[in-house]
């Protein structure tokens, strides 16, 4: 990812800015309840009070005089915000780089257009989407929405959980692409998760969008969701047509903003965003930037934020570093402290962890997992998802069936996760069973 | 609700204002106040455009985002869901709808439109709707209504019909009259006409239509559905739905309804047949109905539609509710076109009782606006040089027809002007003067730069 230097216009002018200070830090997320240990940042994400301001200058922009605004101010604010994506994602061309509200309309505008070349007999009834077993339930529903009422087949890929290596997810990958065309079957499109959000792991994207690239797939879409703040996003390396990512969960920005980045082609000038407003047909960058009379504030402080990392020893690679160090920290803190195992080697984990529960919490359901996080939430004022990992036919009755999401951002402490061991360890302590909440 | 009067000395008594306090309606200064973020260099007459916002509004909204940002699983898990259905409650109530579920919480009538012509397009795909069915649709319907027809529609293969009614028009039974020669016209071809699209209150130029009577036209000429676009309407006209009687309807609350942008719904009567509805970015509600899809669509604010009830509360401010509010509003945008007519020596776009909180009014022939592109150039002229911010139309002269004329030539542009609480007379008069004055220096729009 390319790396930022402080822009014109910033205050501080003359050297680097001095990094940040764990109070200052404490300042700008006094905002969150401070009586939660916040381990969820995955979920919706979080943004500073510095940027919360900024977004505050933007809409009140917008209400003195909205027309002003609409006229001279909001494209050139959203270009800005295009631009310095492009520059984070390395790349090619800035009409690549669309703003929207959030992956799931990202991928809305992906899936529709997979529908129109059914409509229009491109594709054939029985051709087929690829997604991940795992893929986020919006993306889910949004194939069942587009691409099976459209007539297409659709081929889930599972893959393991826990999991030991990248090489396992290349090799279950190749062997279901593998039997997705047998019968000479045409896939249509992949839609691949760069970090898979429950269970959450890292995907090896590049590698597995080279197969799909061999074995003739027509399109990827990357959903990467959790990935821009997270991990180093380089399009032109990892080769998709497709990729998609939320600005607000891990860069810092107010809900909600993420981009679409669609690799140059002919096919280009086909993708629409769903919402029609006059600027149909001006290409997708200039439709997304105009959808009616809303609040874009949220698409335009990607400025600010740059500021706001840059306060940040190392920018945004010094915060990602220190995320994914410390998240396994904590990982293996808690697992040591409970006796169990994570579900994904370290350099699979990005500011993520998936920690396994004690097996004698019981979870034996999704219903389970929900009803202990809420649990969690209101009795010990622990904020973290809970993923229901079911036992797969012929394993023992001691598996690990439950695991908890960790997250590490910037305003976490070590008590937040001190709190969370604790408080499972007194559940265990106390006989506690998720079937008790169901009582 | 308390208004005190600002000028009391706080010894408990309210001094007295203008008239004795029989009550405690809003202040003139109170509402000054509430929309002291207004730019004050510009004169803001037009409503219509971008609509306003209180600032105890734009508090209770601050109120609902800085939740979310305090504990946003929580929020999610055990709150927005019920509050989006306390709002739609509330709407249903004041739009008259039968059930809740026939009210679902959108971004803005243009994703309204997204919605209903995406079905329109499913149909044509999925063998309900055959090549060549027909969409109807006004001549000046919005710009985005437009292309979403084009997005969807044409691209499914169905056939556009455009009614052109006229402009500018004396009577309801002019519109009435045009509609149905145009809806004959569409069955004469033997066209299928599976939906129109009726505005309730036209954009530009701004009128309101018969939307009732349009209505029960398309019902007795067999078309299959209705969608009302009303996006001016709520807060500016009754709204009624179940009068006007439409298979959809939608309007725009933050336009005349003191939302924070945005926030709109989408009305979907509920018969034993109702279509099926989605919103196009679909979530994990997929299927659980229109209202519910909308309700979540991925991680966004959604406090704007969330300050609803606060904002009943700032419109019982006022004395007569949002009756008052139009009724006021109406009264005094008619009385200031007739001002600017008077100045001008032009006329009213539309009578009086065919305004709603706009008006439309001709510009002097000698302006020379003569294309959509002059109407942009004198928009921004009027802004940059004289602080006064008003959409002007372009009205294209029918075939045959010369239109309105002013006694030296043919009007062809129109202002609209919009009327809200926070208006003044002083905002016409900068309007009135800025025209006279380019009058006077000989200005017309072919001078004008392009910005």
């Amino acid at each position: 990812m390319a790396s930022l230097h402080p822009h014109n216009g910033t205050t501080t002018t003359d050297s680097k800015p001095i990094p940040i200070t764990e109070s200052e830090i404490r300042s700008e997320f006094s905002h969150h309840d401070p009586t939660i240990a916040r381990i969820n940042n995955g979920s919706f994400g979080c943004c500073p009070a510095t940027i919360i301001a900024a977004q505050n200058r933007h809409q009140l922009l917008f209400l003195r005089q909205p027309d002003h605004f609409y006229f001279n101010t909001l494209k050139p604010s959203i270009l800005r915000t295009r631009r310095l994506i492009q520059t984070l994602i390395n790349a090619d061309h800035l009409d690549e780089v669309s703003i929207v509200d959030n992956a799931t309309t990202a991928a809305a505008i992906v899936l529709q257009n997979t529908t129109w070349s059914f409509f229009t007999s491109i594709f054939n009834p029985g051709d087929a989407a690829l997604i991940l077993h795992y893929a986020y339930g919006a993306v889910k529903k949004s194939v069942q929405a587009y691409i099976t009422r459209a007539g297409g087949h659709v081929i889930e890929v599972h893959l393991p959980f826990p999991v030991r290596s990248s090489s396992d997810i290349v090799f279950e990958f190749q062997k279901a692409l593998h039997m997705g065309k047998a019968n000479g079957r045409k896939i249509r499109l992949a839609v691949i998760d760069h970090i898979t959000s429950m269970p959450c792991v890292i995907i090896p994207v590049k590698e597995l969008v080279r197969m799909c690239r061999d074995e003739g797939v027509d399109r990827i879409f990357i959903d990467g969701a959790h990935a821009i703040g997270n991990i180093d996003i380089d399009v032109k390396d990892i080769g998709a047509d497709f990729y998609t990512s939320n600005l607000h969960k891990w860069l810092f920005c107010p809900p909600s903003a993420a981009f679409l980045y669609c690799k140059m082609s002919d096919e280009l000038s086909n993708l629409h965003h769903p919402v029609v407003s006059h600027e149909y047909g001006n290409g997708l960058a200039m439709e997304s930037a105009w959808i009616g009379t809303r609040d874009y504030s949220a698409q335009l402080v990607l400025p600010e934020v740059m500021e706001f990392v840059e306060r940040f020893d190392g920018g945004i690679e010094g915060i990602m570093k220190r995320n994914h160090e410390k998240v396994v920290e904590m990982a293996e803190m808690l697992v040591e402290a409970w006796g169990t195992e994570l579900g994904a080697p370290p350099e699979m984990c990005a500011s993520l962890a998936m920690v396994g529960l004690p097996v004698c919490l019981g979870i034996k359901s999704d219903g389970d997992a929900l009803r202990l996080r809420k649990h969690l939430r209101e009795s010990f004022k622990v904020e973290v998802p809970i993923y229901y990992r079911a036992p797969v036919e012929g394993e023992v009755d001691s598996i690990i069936t439950g695991y908890a999401r960790i997250s590490h951002q910037v305003y976490n402490v070590v008590e937040d996760y001190y709190r969370f061991r604790d408080a499972v360890n007194k559940l265990v302590k106390d006989g506690f069973t998720c079937a008790l909440l169901t009582k | 609700m308390d208004s005190e009067d600002p000028r009391s000395n706080g010894d408990g008594i309210n001094h007295v204002s203008k008239k004795p306090k029989l009550s405690s309606f809003i202040t003139e200064s109170e509402i000054r106040e509430e929309f002291s973020h207004h730019s004050p260099d510009v004169a803001r007459i037009n409503n219509g455009s971008f609509g306003s916002c209180p600032a105890s509004i734009i508090a209770a909204q601050k109120g609902w985002q800085l939740r979310f940002l305090r504990q946003p699983d929580d929020f999610f898990f055990n709150n927005l869901q019920s509050q989006i259905l306390h709002s739609r409650t509330l709407i249903k109530d004041i739009i008259n709808a039968d059930h809740v579920d026939e009210v679902s919480i959108v971004d803005n009538a243009t994703t309204a439109a997204a919605i209903v012509l995406q079905h329109v397009g499913w149909a044509f795909a999925e063998g309900r709707f055959h090549k060549g069915d027909a969409v109807v649709m006004l001549h000046c319907a919005f710009q985005a209504v437009k292309k979403s027809i084009e997005a969807y529609v044409t691209r499914a293969g169905g056939h556009v019909i455009t009614v052109h009614l006229p402009f500018p028009v004396s009577s309801n039974e002019e519109i009435v009259a045009e509609f149905r020669k145009g809806l004959a016209s569409a069955k004469a071809n033997g066209k299928k006409v599976r939906l129109a699209i009726i505005d309730h209150i036209t954009s530009m130029p701004c009128v309101v239509i018969p939307a009732r009577e349009l209505v029960k036209i398309c019902r007795e000429e067999g078309v299959e559905r209705v969608f009302v676009d009303a996006a001016h309407a709520i807060g500016s006209v009754h709204v009624d739905v179940k009068e006007i009687g439409a298979d959809f309807y939608v309007s725009n609350l933050h336009k005349w309804f003191f939302c924070p942008p945005s926030v709109a719904f989408l009305y979907c009567r509920k018969t034993p047949i109702s279509p099926d509805l989605h919103h196009p970015v679909v979530s994990h509600e997929y299927g659980n109905g229109l209202a519910i899809e909308s309700a979540w669509i991925g991680t966004r604010d959604y406090s704007s539609q969330l300050v609803i009830p606060q904002v009943l509360e700032f419109i019982k401010r006022f004395e007569g509710g949002i009756e008052g509010i139009r009724k006021r509003n109406h009264d005094a945008v008619v009385e200031m076109a007739q001002m600017l007519a008077k100045a001008w020596g032009t006329n009213l776009g539309s009578p009086p009782e065919m305004c709603p909180s706009m008006a439309m009014i001709g510009l002097p022939s000698k302006l020379g606006v003569f294309c959509d592109d002059d109407a942009l150039k004198l928009r921004t002229h009027l802004r940059d040089r004289f602080g006064v911010e008003v959409p002007i139309h372009y009205q294209v002269p029918r075939d045959g027809e010369i239109g309105s004329t002013d006694g030296v030539g043919c009007v062809t542009g129109y202002a609209r002007i919009s009327y809200q609480v926070y208006n003044t007379l002083d905002d016409y008069i900068r309007l009135r003067n800025a025209i006279t004055q380019l009058l006077h220096d000989g200005v017309t729009c072919q001078m004008l730069q392009r910005e």
